[in-house]
């Protein structure tokens, strides 16, 4: 698996964004003359040190938007809130169509539970680890544990119900 | 799978440039999507209809859901030689498809008329449409985004 950094874990990943922007654009720098400001070189040369030695994938951070991180098992564990994850492929109907349902139910429940996809076909090591099969199937984790677990497609209201009922009988 | 190289602003440092370089033409956008081929969607096309028709199943009310499962089939089939459910998650891809359990209509389809894939459902099912058709155009339109 790749290993990429939160944005919540090492304070230099705003330069490593910025770095990466930097970077990519120092190619177009080199076709049309683009002089960088000495500050943005440097910044590069420093973070080598930290990063992975492949090309870091970092997407800004955005609510119930694509995201990369280092480990499936340090989100659930430095989740403030339970989590529910969707297991997801590309090509599997109801997956698509429970995607504007995640993204509403997200906004709606913001507070009370962070939602999270992965894509089987990228990751399937983690959908090995829980036993996947079905898609899309949505398990919520409480403390890190998988506490509730579903399969197939269902409305907002009914996903909103699931995830309240799992959440009532939090500690 | 997108992948976008988009070049920040610089502000100043870009009225030194020749006039046709401007903000927006310095985006270069590279997409590598994976797609399957046009001949197996069609043929998963087909073979939807002519399923729905003789199970006696309709499509789902969001063609777009059909319309991704079908392409779904169509990406196994180019990928692995059959159609493989696209709505599962499987250790071995090519060994599932020599067994056969899962290859479209499968083995639940097949005996129960189950279809978790929402492909096929039975008329009492919340989700069935009145279709027993799709065109192509309808699944370029649904899938455009994807």
């Amino acid at each position: 698996m790749a290993v990429s950094v939160t944005a919540s874990s090492i304070p230099s990943l705003c330069s490593d964004r910025t770095t990466r922007l930097a970077s990519s654009s120092s190619n177009l720098s080199s076709s049309s003359s683009l002089q960088f400001p000495l500050h943005l070189r440097r910044l590069r040369i420093r973070t080598y040190g930290v990063s992975a030695p492949s090309r870091p994938r970092i997407l800004p951070p955005v609510e119930a938007k694509k995201q990369t991180f280092s480990n499936f098992d340090d989100l659930l564990a430095n989740s403030d809130r339970p989590v529910l994850v969707d297991f997801y492929a590309t090509w599997c109907g109801p997956c698509q169509f429970m995607a504007p349902i995640l993204n509403e139910v997200s906004i709606t429940l913001n507070d009370k539970i962070q939602v999270v996809k992965i894509d089987t076909e990228k990751y399937p090591s983690i959908a090995d680890k829980y036993g996947i099969q079905a898609l899309p199937t949505f398990i919520i984790f409480k403390d890190g544990k998988p506490y509730d677990r579903f399969e197939g497609a269902l409305n907002a209201d009914q996903l909103i119900e699931r995830i309240e009922t799992a959440l009532k009988v939090k500690q | 799978m997108t992948l976008q190289l988009q070049a920040p602003s610089f502000g100043a440092t870009i009225s030194s440039l020749p006039s046709p370089l401007t903000r927006s033409t310095l985006r270069f956008v590279i997409r590598a999507q994976v797609e399957p081929t046009e001949k197996s969607v069609e043929i998963m096309r087909k073979f939807s209809e002519q399923y729905a028709r003789k199970s006696g199943t309709y499509f789902c009310v969001d063609k777009g859901v059909t319309s991704v499962v079908i392409k779904g089939l169509a990406d196994h089939k180019d990928s692995l030689g059959a159609p493989l459910c696209p709505c599962r998650h499987y250790d071995d891809k090519p060994a599932e498809a020599g067994q056969g359990f899962w290859n479209c209509p499968c083995v639940p389809m097949r005996e129960r008329k189950e279809c978790h894939c929402m492909l096929f459902l039975t008329p009492e099912n919340d989700f069935a449409g009145q279709d027993q058709t799709i065109t192509l155009e309808e699944i370029r339109e649904s899938t455009a985004n994807i």
